[in-house]
């Protein structure tokens, strides 16, 4: 398999998991409208082939390359992250590679899984790990047999994976309950099916036309100033300083990422003189996996020039903060986003719940911050992973607070004090998080059994501090009960954000009940505006 | 009695009608103005009766400074009295009236009147007071209330934003404090300046955060729980306080009318001199 085939593979899948985006999307086993995994997965892997689509590299390894980057940049959602982690530790094993044997293929689709288990604490079977292993062990098995070939190994990794996924509820009771298949690992046996579907119409056009021909490229009008060039580089050395070389670099080009550490630094700009970049950063250490771009034949350009002109950008702080800290948050509903805002965040993600941002979305907002140290407040359990890859890819220092709820989120912010240090602030916010009760409520999008409260399509149900815990006919009624249930009597203050689609007799009649059944507590009502959960309660 | 001196202050040191007897203290009301009516603060209105009608006011009551002719009147009176005056005062940065003082005073020739910024507020300034009125000499006093003038510092609890946003006083705590949600901000005032050293949704997360913030600036050598209405949350913090710091004599104050407009009722705060 050479690069070309690689590419033609991963466009393969893309199409394949683009058909079947909603199918997995329906494998999800909560009835709360969760992040889609289906969707995440699908927006992971469009990012992984962006560029990869344009590429005409015959190596393997710099296709690999090139989507184990980008797919890192894009990862969303836990599904997301996991799926880059499979990128990269195929383009790891076929590094330096230029064409994979069917037996080195087989190995990469090993190495893929083996990386996506290091990549997750607590590795669980019966998920996409799991799948992404028998992938690996089935094509391996084929690789071994007389006359293998590239589809050979990729028809037996899908028919492993296929197998696997078969099998997840058996390993996973939450699956077994919900009568469902793990979304993920089926997301991963659809991409494999496309990888291998493409290669079979590869080989039927192969055996009728000969050589294929590289895709038409898409004629660009280049702005007068001209692109340049695309050029990356790594530079190994020692006591590298990333803040230094991203200033010597960004004086020379735009679009500028320099990420790494002391001994490696990945860098990558436009530029109109490559040649320059490279003489200058020569100087810092020496330079490999050299590679310079022209831009003239990149889609790349245009959509990052669209995408600034539609951004905004931060306003300018009033008073930069003493400690040197940044806060950026995943929100959205425009009451929360506007609620974040006001107490001090600096740039704000639109995400969350169902709207998992990339690694790419949360690094921009990181990036555009005016501090080298951040903070970045996932608000979500399930951005959680794609937020612990920022810090990796950016020369800033980004700490990932655990944040799970937009209350545990808010609370974190406004512990938040501008001229404390970076491990005192963190270790309030944490504090601040974790004091603070949270329960959503919304109605079931599906039948459901867990943790012992069964759910009809349609029922009101409360997940406090993220588990559903209580579910009923009316929002009153399933409120007051997941209320009682916390002990809220004990506590002072309620916040009611309010959804989208609650109104504002719906809030005044929750008001309502709530101080008649707890009438010590304080309520509060904001506009949350978020969508999915008519409301969420912080209790503190 | 030869040699004597008096100790002048402004209504915004909230000192109490007793220590105002006990030690003879001069008190020059500030203004309250709710639309066209003016009360002189604590004289023509209680801090009750203030509170009552802040409650009920549309628009938040301005406060004025008293003029260099209130002070003047004051001195002039004084110098038929005693031999001279030692003036402790709002700070400077927050009000008019340490300027206004220092005008007045030189309108009484030949009486010596000490004007001094106390870079402070409410009780610090009250302490300052009492110190002065119990020096030996006119002298001592000045030297003893200088040299504590550093020492002093505020910290508050406001319940509400509402009042420091609708005075316009937020100032330099705007960026950390403007906020769509209901947060109760913890002001320190510290060498005349309110800087916003923390913030809060609850009172039960503030109250261990005064006393947090209390405990770094031990020892002290005065201390008073102040309040804006809130005689019970005040006396809670003081029982707590009592317990923490068994030498220390906590005392209550009650916030007044001009500080009141801008803090809002609900507020509490710790007013504390450090020891040297």
């Amino acid at each position: 398999m050479n690069g070309q085939l690689l590419k033609q593979a991963l466009l393969g899948s893309l199409a394949w998991l683009g058909a079947h985006q909603e199918e997995v999307n329906r494998l999800n086993v909560f009835p709360v409208p969760d992040g889609d995994t289906g969707t995440n997965m699908l927006l992971t892997l469009q990012s992984a082939v962006e560029h990869v689509r344009d590429s005409q590299a015959s190596e393997v390894s710099k296709i690999a390359r090139i989507a184990a980057h980008d797919s890192l940049m894009g990862a969303r959602g836990n599904s997301g992250v996991i799926l880059s982690q499979i990128f990269r530790g195929f383009a790891s094993a076929v590094q330096d590679k230029s064409e994979l044997t069917p037996l080195e293929l087989a190995d990469a689709f090993e190495e893929a899984a083996n990386a996506a288990y290091r990549a997750v604490n607590k590795p669980t079977e019966g998920t996409i790990l799991t799948v992404a292993r028998q992938a690996g062990r089935s094509a391996a098995g084929a690789a071994q047999q007389r006359g293998a070939t590239s589809a050979t190994v990729l028809k037996a990794a899908a028919a492993g994976a296929r197998a696997a996924v078969e099998r997840t509820p058996t390993q996973l009771r939450i699956l077994r309950d919900a009568g469902v298949v793990d979304a993920g690992g089926y997301g991963l046996q659809i991409m494999l099916e496309g990888m291998l579907r493409s290669l079979e119409e590869i080989e039927a056009e192969l055996a009728k036309l000969g050589p294929i021909r590289p895709a038409a490229q898409a004629r660009l009008d280049l702005p007068e100033e001209g692109w340049g060039y695309c050029t990356e580089f790594l530079i190994h050395g020692e006591g590298l300083d990333v803040d230094r070389i991203r200033e010597a670099i960004a004086a020379l080009g735009n679009s500028v990422m320099v990420a790494g550490d002391s001994e490696l630094v990945k860098v990558h700009v436009h530029t109109d003189d490559p040649s320059h970049v490279i003489t200058l950063s020569s100087r810092f250490g020496s330079l490999d996996k050299l590679n310079v771009g022209d831009m003239s034949t990149q889609h790349r350009r245009i959509r990052e020039e669209a995408g600034v002109a539609s951004d905004p950008g931060p306003s300018p702080p009033v008073e930069r903060r003493s400690n040197g800290i940044g806060l950026v948050a995943v929100v959205s509903g425009p009451g929360l986003v506007e609620i974040f805002r006001s107490l001090g965040v600096d740039a704000i993600v639109e995400g969350g719940q169902s709207m998992n941002p990339s690694t790419q979305d949360m690094l921009q907002a990181v990036e555009r911050v005016p501090y080298d140290e951040v903070v970045l407040l996932p608000n979500n359990k399930n951005v959680m992973m794609a937020a612990k890859q920022v810090d990796g890819v950016t020369g800033k220092t980004v700490k990932v607070l655990e944040t799970h709820t937009v209350p545990q989120g808010i609370a974190a912010v406004v512990a938040f004090r501008p001229e404390a240090s970076a491990s005192e602030n963190l270790s309030a916010m944490l504090a601040a998080a974790r004091h603070v009760q949270t329960i959503q409520v919304t109605r079931a999008i599906r039948d459901s059994r867990s943790n012992s409260v069964t759910v009809k399509k349609g029922d009101v149900i409360a997940l406090t501090n993220d588990r559903l815990r209580h579910a009923g006919k009316d929002y009153y009624a399933v409120v007051t009960e997941a209320m009682n249930a916390l002990g809220a009597g004990n506590y002072e203050l309620v916040t009611i954000y309010c959804g989208q689609d609650a109104t504002e007799a719906d809030a005044e009649g929750l008001s309502a009940a709530i101080q008649g059944s707890f009438p010590g507590l304080e309520i509060e009502v904001q506009s949350g505006g978020q969508e999915h959960y008519p409301f969420i309660l912080s209790i503190e | 009695m030869a040699g004597r001196f008096r100790v002048v202050t402004d209504s915004t040191s909230d000192v109490s009608p007793q220590w105002r007897e006990r030690y003879r203290i001069e008190v020059v009301p500030l203004r309250v103005l709710f639309g066209s009516d003016a009360y002189r603060d604590g004289v023509d209105m209680s801090s009750g009766e203030f509170f009552t009608r802040l409650a009920r006011a549309d628009r938040l009551p301005t406060t004025s400074a008293p003029s260099p002719g209130d002070f003047a009147t004051v001195y002039e009176r004084l110098s038929r009295e005693c031999d001279g005056v030692v003036s402790i005062h709002i700070s400077g940065e927050l009000s008019g009236t340490v300027e206004a003082a220092r005008v007045g005073a030189r309108s009484v020739e030949g009486f010596p009147v000490d004007v001094i910024d106390s870079r402070c507020l409410t009780i610090c300034v009250a302490f300052l007071c009492r110190l002065a009125a119990e020096a030996p000499t006119r002298e001592a006093a000045v030297k003893m209330v200088e040299d504590r003038v550093p020492r002093q510092r505020i910290l508050a609890l406001l319940d509400t934003l509402k009042f420091l946003e609708m005075g316009g006083r937020i100032g330099r705590a705007s960026a950390m404090l403007g906020s769509v949600l209901d947060v109760k901000p913890i002001l320190g005032v510290t060498d005349g300046h309110v800087a916003a050293l923390d913030r809060v949704r609850t009172r039960s997360r503030a109250i261990p955060r005064l006393v947090e913030l209390l405990r770094r600036d031990l020892p002290v050598e005065r201390l008073a729980v102040m309040h804006a209405q809130a005689p019970e949350a005040a006396e809670s913090i003081r029982v707590q306080l009592t317990q923490e710091l068994p030498d220390v004599d906590v005392e209550t104050g009650e916030i007044g009318a001009v500080l009141g407009t801008h803090v809002g009722p609900g507020a509490v705060g710790l007013a504390y001199i450090k020891r040297s």
